[in-house]
């Protein structure tokens, strides 16, 4: 795709301003009622769906050309999606999400991309990680644990670690617990230690196109070689990429969260709960495991009118809006630990506030980031609950650095955390 | 000035011309409080286009013009000229009712129709119209409306001018003017049954006309046709009398029926108002004070068109369960007045004398919006005041009256005196000004500023005084029309 | 026009760096295609309105103030918006300063007891509401839905919607203002200016509240209105609305004090009718001829669709051809919605029976497929909270309405069908969307307790394609000429036809003139010129107040 192939959507779009707002129908207060935090945190018009619609629009014709501000505009996008929902509340033919990440790659690919980001391609051209770590360290979190590589042993399952958790020393031993807790259990899951390479899914986000291919084909090939039916991880990044962008590179591997093959053990009666965790939490729900966490469905058409001037899809496009996310495993989860009590936020599911980490942002615009965290942690101290849990190391992290900078009073859990404690 | 006479007897026929009318009784301190000047001829015009000329040759010649509409007893003072050598242009004799649509619940009258008039017209079609609280026999409908006398049922006032609509205005520089779609008034038949009809107050466009002759006393036009909303005249109707002690007690148990829009005829009064409003002579006034509750909160229920009694029965049903939750009753007689004998009365206009007069031959009134609940302080302060000025508290009529569906309330005194005892003319103005100001600088609001108010609102909000000269300068660049009042 | 450095040195001072641009790109991002739903006017294919001089995001009324009186110094014009939906709050011409009155978003009171709010520019419906219902209060949401601005329609537009019945339109509900007047003045109007609060639009005497608005506000050309009051209504129901349902299906259901129903009829007769009962009778908390805007002929299959959280439009055609959704299409020709809200359990059954009454009367009856348990709750949670209006561009991006039949409730009904027919043989013309002719949206009362109807003709076309949109536009033209004909007056569709030119710019003055001379009461125009030159000497607005000089 190219950037003109949403010239349509750009005159299309109906400057209606619902992609800056939660989906109306669920907004419970003033205070949590928006949606999109680069233009809750910029305040002008660019810095929305709408806005970059118009800014595409205008590069296109050649009206503007690539300022930093341009580029301030396209690169402060999460690809958090919240704009995608609730534009598609109302409309069927818009796909906001796809034309920011065209946006991103786009400018990159005329060269200009940020010098942050930079840093980041850099890494992962040399040492396959976005962490700027050495290659060789990333297997140490599962060093002391006896689990398959499955370079030299093949399993059927795959659990991938990801860059965050396998680099990031205090939110390491989350990896271990959640294989060791797959273990226990019966699953037969192996790792790639310190031959995992990165997803790629970052760099998507962040619009390095080509870098996301080469590290897609490069997993792909040795899932293939190994025999990899299903593939798990504790990442929501990771399972957005792997659910949803490999399969347009072929990918027809099982895509599961952690929190899908919790929730299935558990309900199996493979995971028992013998302590109680007292604790009142509330759900954060990563953007990449909610609202873009649907199932990928294969699509090839073209645009056409019905009653004149309807614009449809021939044949019928498939529509992610957040709908089939996964949204209720890691809510039974908390559910079902017995002394937890979970209160939710007003903006939840799809229409959960992002936690600023993502689409590069977090490496490029530390402070609006750290910002979009803090609003997220205001959210669940409102709520009166003791800690904020989540199912993404990349929350997680945002979520921890920003408390630091506050007065503390909000502990921050992944839930396989919680899970372990009630084990 | 026998130029002017002649040029005015062209106009309006010799039987419509006055010369050196006379200054007519005061009923109140309007005289004492500004000075009141003759004027010099009462001119009596009979349709839009006599009005038309008069305010053309007032620009000629820059002789002012004072509008009224109603008859007497005056008692604010708008009517009364505030220069010399004014016209009065009395259009108490364009009484047509223009037109009466049942099915738009609309009447297209002139301002020389009277409430009592109306409402018999209306009542043959199935129709009513929310008044004020016992209006004067010869009280002009059009200039109740115009000059914003609050109406007795907040439920219907979706906006504070409410229920007027459309009008036909003369303006100040002599242009006929309609507001609204009044446009929409021609007799046309065709156009009235395709739907073509004036239903709306606001504009035409993005100037709110209406509103430049709305509590303006005359100073920027002159009004000559007005639709009115009507409701639907009720089938069954009930009034409840809820008494109290106190004031306060009455409060929020008013605010949870003005929430749920309960009540139609819905307001409070004390002991000395609802006295007035009962009694025929002044000897009953005493007795009937003392047998009355000190408070009372009078609400109407009504019913029409469809399951009217059901309606009603509903209401009073759910009324009666918020007057009990408050500790209060809701009932149909209390000592010295019964709810059969108040519906009549204010369901009709006054008879004669007019009721605030009928105790001492005089009144005085402080009216001005606040919220509700605000009430009970002026009405303690107002208490105060009176004992300090050697006014009787005891004579004080207080009669609050929620507006704009519960937003906020018209709040009044009544101070009756004797206008032929100087000393009691004297205590009550000097009780009128004292709480006047007192109250001005305690955030009453004197929306309608009559007389001596006008100076105090007007000097206390600048940028309205600057605005609103500038507007009287577009439609009455002569300063013909009434100078003198408000801030003109 | 780049905007000299001095300039833009003293606007930074006021608003600071961060919230002023004039990068083009983020200039463009402040521009509307007047391809697409322009309100009123065009549409015209390939134009924009003018690139404004800077973008600047004021946080205050003192720096909206600051901006104006620098604006007057240098005669800039500029033109501020809030959610910037429609063509009316951009510029008219070069050289412009754009206001984006965002940041300027609280709510700062309710006041419970009295049943106000006090807002400023950037507070939305939904969340006012929101707000609101935890205090068992509601606020009237304007047509254009809960994303706007509510003083936006309080102020300087309309202010019409589905609740006026009930809760007044925005017009009955505005209450004191402060407003940054053209020349940088600043008004406090009605009891604010006398320091008594907020709770009073009108006087003192006669109303400088009606210099502001009229039947319709400035549209941004008069100065900039930094607060207001509205007035809030009762809100019988929870104070978070339970919402259900799998997105974009939401639904709340509220059995005990509510009701929804979509009504029909067997002819406009009849419809009107009903119309006039349901005022009459003084039930309903909302009424509206909502759905109806798909057109008459895909209304129910739309529904179908929006509720069903697996369809897409791409499910249409083959709807259209289920004999269910075809028999409740015939069924629904000549209907509209209807919400019920009883204060206490008497109060509804009461308004339900008062309602079956009127139905039994008027030969009409409830459209029992939109009582079933997968459309009733959307429908209601639609109503209430108006955050789908978004739909009105579904089809393809754009859409404006044409004729309006604005009045009396036997005007519309008088007319519909007729009107409906006029479009329905454009319709074949492949330039707009074929709903069946009658697409026509408006409220069962006009203004609060009911007596005028609105029908505006759902237009829908593609603003990306030329033949879409030029036919459109000639459909337009069309309309205005056959309604001229019929006596009903210029339509909707022209309605700010002298704001904007096909040029996207404010147009010659003869165009105007003549445009103005055709009304029926010209001399509006030429009051609104006096004004406009007595409280904006330096004319720093545009068009949008429409003015005639002698």
């Amino acid at each position: 795709m190219t950037l003109e192939d949403f010239a349509p959507e750009m005159d299309r779009c109906s400057s209606c301003s619902y992609c800056k707002w939660i989906p109306f129908d669920q907004v419970k207060s003033w205070r949590f009622a928006k949606n999109c935090p680069s233009i809750a945190y910029h305040n002008f018009n660019s810095y929305s769906a709408r806005g970059r619609y118009a800014v595409g629009r205008s590069l296109l014709r050649e009206q503007s050309s690539v300022s930093e501000t341009v580029k301030k505009i396209a690169f402060t996008c999460l690809t958090c999606g919240a704009c995608d929902v609730s534009c598609k509340i109302c409309r069927y033919n818009l796909e906001p999400l796809e034309m920011v990440r065209e946006l991103k790659f786009s400018l990159v690919e005329q060269g200009h991309e940020l010098e942050a980001l930079r840093a980041v391609r850099e890494s992962l051209a040399a040492c396959k990680n976005t962490q700027q770590q050495p290659t060789s360290n990333r297997g140490d979190w599962a060093k002391d644990i006896d689990v398959p590589r499955i370079d030299e042993q093949p399993t059927p399952i795959l659990f991938h670690a990801g860059c965050r958790l396998s680099y990031d020393k205090e939110l390491q031993q989350e990896a271990r617990t959640a294989v060791q807790i797959f273990q226990a259990a019966g699953v037969d899951v192996g790792i790639r230690g310190d031959q995992e390479i990165c997803c790629g899914g970052r760099l998507y986000s962040m619009g390095y196109r080509q870098e996301f291919e080469s590290c897609a084909e490069t997993n792909l090939a040795v899932w293939a070689k190994a025999g990899v039916k299903t593939v798990v991880t504790s990442c929501a990044d990771g399972y957005h990429a792997f659910k949803r962008l490999y399969p347009r590179l072929g990918s027809q591997v099982e895509v599961l969260h952690s929190v899908e093959l919790l929730d299935r053990l558990i309900q199996e009666g493979k995971i028992k709960f013998r302590s109680e965790v007292p604790l009142t939490v509330t759900y954060h729900d990563p953007c990449h495991l909610g609202r873009q966490g649907e199932p990928f469905v294969p699509w090839d058409g073209v645009e056409k009118k019905i009653k004149e001037q309807i614009v449809v899809y021939e044949p019928r496009r498939p529509r992610y809006n957040g709908a089939w996310g996964i949204y209720d495993p890691p809510r039974r989860i908390l559910e079902s630990i017995p002394g937890l009590r979970l209160i939710e936020m007003e903006r939840i599911r799809e229409y959960s506030w992002c936690c600023g980490a993502g689409g590069g942002v977090r490496e490029a615009y530390p402070q609006y980031s750290r910002w979009t965290a803090s609003e997220r942690i205001a959210e669940a101290k409102a709520t009166g609950a003791e800690a904020l849990v989540s199912a993404c190391p990349w929350c997680e992290r945002n979520f921890k650095d920003a408390v630091q900078t506050q007065n503390g009073g909000m502990k921050i859990f992944d839930i396989v955390e919680l899970v372990q404690m009630a084990m | 000035m026998n130029g002017h006479r002649e040029r005015l007897m062209d106009i309006v026929g010799e039987a419509g011309i006055t010369e050196e009318p006379t200054l007519g009784e005061s009923y109140s301190l309007d005289r004492d409080l500004l000075p009141a000047l003759k004027s010099r001829f009462h001119v009596r015009p009979k349709h839009v286009g006599q009005v038309e000329e008069i305010v053309r040759w007032a620009n000629e010649t820059s002789i002012p013009l004072v509008p009224l509409s109603s008859g007497e007893p005056h008692l604010r003072g708008a009517a009364a000229p505030s220069t010399p050598e004014s016209v009065l242009v009395d259009l108490s004799g364009m009484k047509r009712i223009r037109r009466i649509d049942r099915r738009n619940r609309l009447a297209l009258i002139e301002p020389g129709v009277t409430f009592g008039e109306l409402q018999s017209e209306l009542a043959e079609t199935g129709l009513r119209m929310i008044t004020p609280l016992l209006p004067k026999q010869a009280k002009s409908v059009l200039a109740s409306l115009l000059e914003r006398e609050p109406i007795m049922s907040p439920r219907f006032q979706w906006n504070l001018l409410e229920p007027l609509r459309s009008l036909e205005i003369v303006w100040g520089n002599g242009e006929k003017f309609w507001s609204g779609s009044g446009f929409f008034h021609l007799d046309n038949e065709d156009s009235w049954k395709q739907g073509l009809v004036p239903l709306n107050g606001p504009g035409p466009g993005q100037l709110d006309f209406y509103k430049m002759v709305s509590a303006a006393q005359g100073s920027m036009g002159i009004v000559t046709m007005a639709s009115v909303k009507c409701e639907v005249l009720p089938e069954f109707r009930k009034t409840f009398l809820i008494p109290a002690a106190q004031l306060d007690e009455l409060i929020d148990p008013m605010y949870r029926l003005l929430r749920f829009r309960f009540g139609d005829e819905l307001f409070i009064v004390n002991r000395n108002c609802l006295a007035l409003m009962l009694t025929r002579e002044a000897h009953q006034m005493q007795s009937l004070k003392e047998t009355l509750p000190a408070w009372m909160m009078i609400a109407g229920i009504s019913g029409g068109h469809i399951l009217a009694h059901e309606r009603v029965q509903a209401r009073e049903d759910d009324m009666r369960t918020i007057i009990e939750q408050a500790g209060l009753r809701m009932l149909a007689d209390v000592p010295g007045c019964s709810s059969s004998e108040l519906q009549d009365v204010i369901l009709k206009p006054c008879g004669e004398p007019y009721w605030k007069l009928r105790y001492k031959g005089g009144s005085q009134e402080i009216f001005f919006l606040t919220h509700l609940e605000r009430t009970p302080a002026f009405t303690s302060e107002m208490n105060e005041l009176a004992i300090q000025c050697r006014y009787p508290p005891s004579d004080l009529g207080v009669y609050i009256q929620p507006l704009h569906q519960g937003v906020y309330c018209h709040c009044e005194f009544m101070l009756p005196f004797d206008r032929q005892n100087a000393d009691e003319r004297a205590r009550t103005e000097s009780l009128f000004r004292e709480a006047s100001l007192r109250f001005f600088k305690q955030g009453a609001y004197f929306s309608r500023p009559y007389g001596i108010w006008a100076g105090m609102v007007y000097n206390g909000d600048a940028r309205t005084t600057i605005v609103t000269q500038k507007v009287k300068r577009i439609f009455d660049p002569n300063n013909v029309m009434n100078p003198g009042k408000l801030c003109f | 026009m780049t905007l000299s450095k001095e300039l833009y040195r003293a606007l930074e001072d006021i608003v600071g760096s961060d919230n002023l641009s004039d990068d083009p790109a983020v200039l463009d991002s402040y521009r509307y295609s007047l391809a697409h739903t322009a309100i009123h006017l065009g549409p015209y294919f390939a134009t924009f309105t003018p690139r404004g001089a800077a973008v600047l995001l004021p946080g205050s009324a003192e720096e909206v103030q600051a901006i104006v009186r620098l604006c007057n110094k240098h005669k800039i014009k500029f033109k501020a918006s809030s959610t910037f939906w429609s063509a009316q709050g951009y510029p008219s011409t070069e050289n412009t300063l754009q206001l984006d009155m965002r940041r300027m978003d609280r709510i700062l009171e309710i006041d419970e007891k009295n049943m106000f709010a006090v807002i400023e520019p950037g507070v939305i419906g939904a969340t006012l509401q929101a707000e609101a219902m935890k205090l068992g209060l509601n606020t009237h949401l304007p047509g254009s839905g809960c994303s706007c601005s509510i003083l936006a329609g309080a102020t300087s537009y309309f202010g019409s919607g589905p609740s006026n019945l009930y809760g007044g339109w925005h017009y009955d509900n505005l209450l004191a203002m402060e407003w940054v007047m053209p020349t940088g003045d600043l008004f406090r109007t009605g009891s604010l200016g006398s320091n008594c609060g907020w709770f009073c639009g009108e006087g003192p005497g006669p109303s400088m509240k009606g210099i502001a608005r009229g039947f319709l506000g400035a549209k941004g050309a008069m100065g900039v209105f930094t607060k207001c009051a509205i007035k809030l209504f009762a809100w019988p129901g929870p104070e978070n609305l339970p919402v259900e349902g799998t997105v974009p299906a939401y639904g709340v259901s509220l059995p005990e004090l509510f009701r929804a129903y979509t009504l029909a009829f067997p002819s406009w007769k009849a419809w009107a009718d009903a119309a006039y009962s349901i005022w009459d009778t003084g039930i309903g908390y909302l009424a509206h001829r909502q759905f109806n805007m798909f057109g008459r002929d895909l209304k129910y299959a739309m529904v179908k669709i929006l509720t069903d959280p697996t369809k897409t439009l791409g499910d249409l055609e083959q709807l259209l051809q289920d004999p269910e959704v075809q028999k409740v299409t015939d069924e629904s020709t000549r209907d509209f919605q209807i919400v019920l809200a009883g204060m206490t359990p008497r109060d509804i059954e009461w308004q339900d029976r008062v309602l079956d009454e009127i139905l039994s009367r008027t030969g009409g009856w409830k459209v029992e497929a939109m009582n079933s348990p997968e459309v009733n709750p959307w429908m209601l949670l639609y109503l209430i909270r108006l955050g789908h209006k978004n739909l009105n561009l579904v089809f393809g991006g754009s859409y404006d309405g044409c004729f309006g039949l604005l009045g009396a409730a036997d005007l519309g009904a008088a007319n519909a069908e007729e009107a409906g027919a006029f479009k329905k043989e454009w319709e074949k013309r492949g330039a707009i969307v074929a709903g069946g002719g009658d697409c026509m949206m408006g409220p069962i009362g006009g203004q609060g307790g009911g007596g005028t109807c609105l029908w505006e003709n759902f237009t829908c076309f593609d603003p990306y394609d030329k033949f879409s949109t030029d036919g459109t536009l000639e459909f337009f033209d069309a309309c205005t000429e056959f309604g001229l004909e019929k006596g009903w007056g210029v339509g909707m569709e022209k309605w700010n036809a002298q704001a904007r030119g096909p040029d996207g710019k404010t147009p010659p003055r003869e165009v105007r003139d003549r445009i103005h001379l055709s009304n029926p009461q010209p001399s509006a125009f030429r009051y609104q010129h006096r004004i406009r030159e007595t409280f904006n000497p330096n004319d720093l607005g545009d068009a949008y107040y429409e003015t005639l000089e002698d």
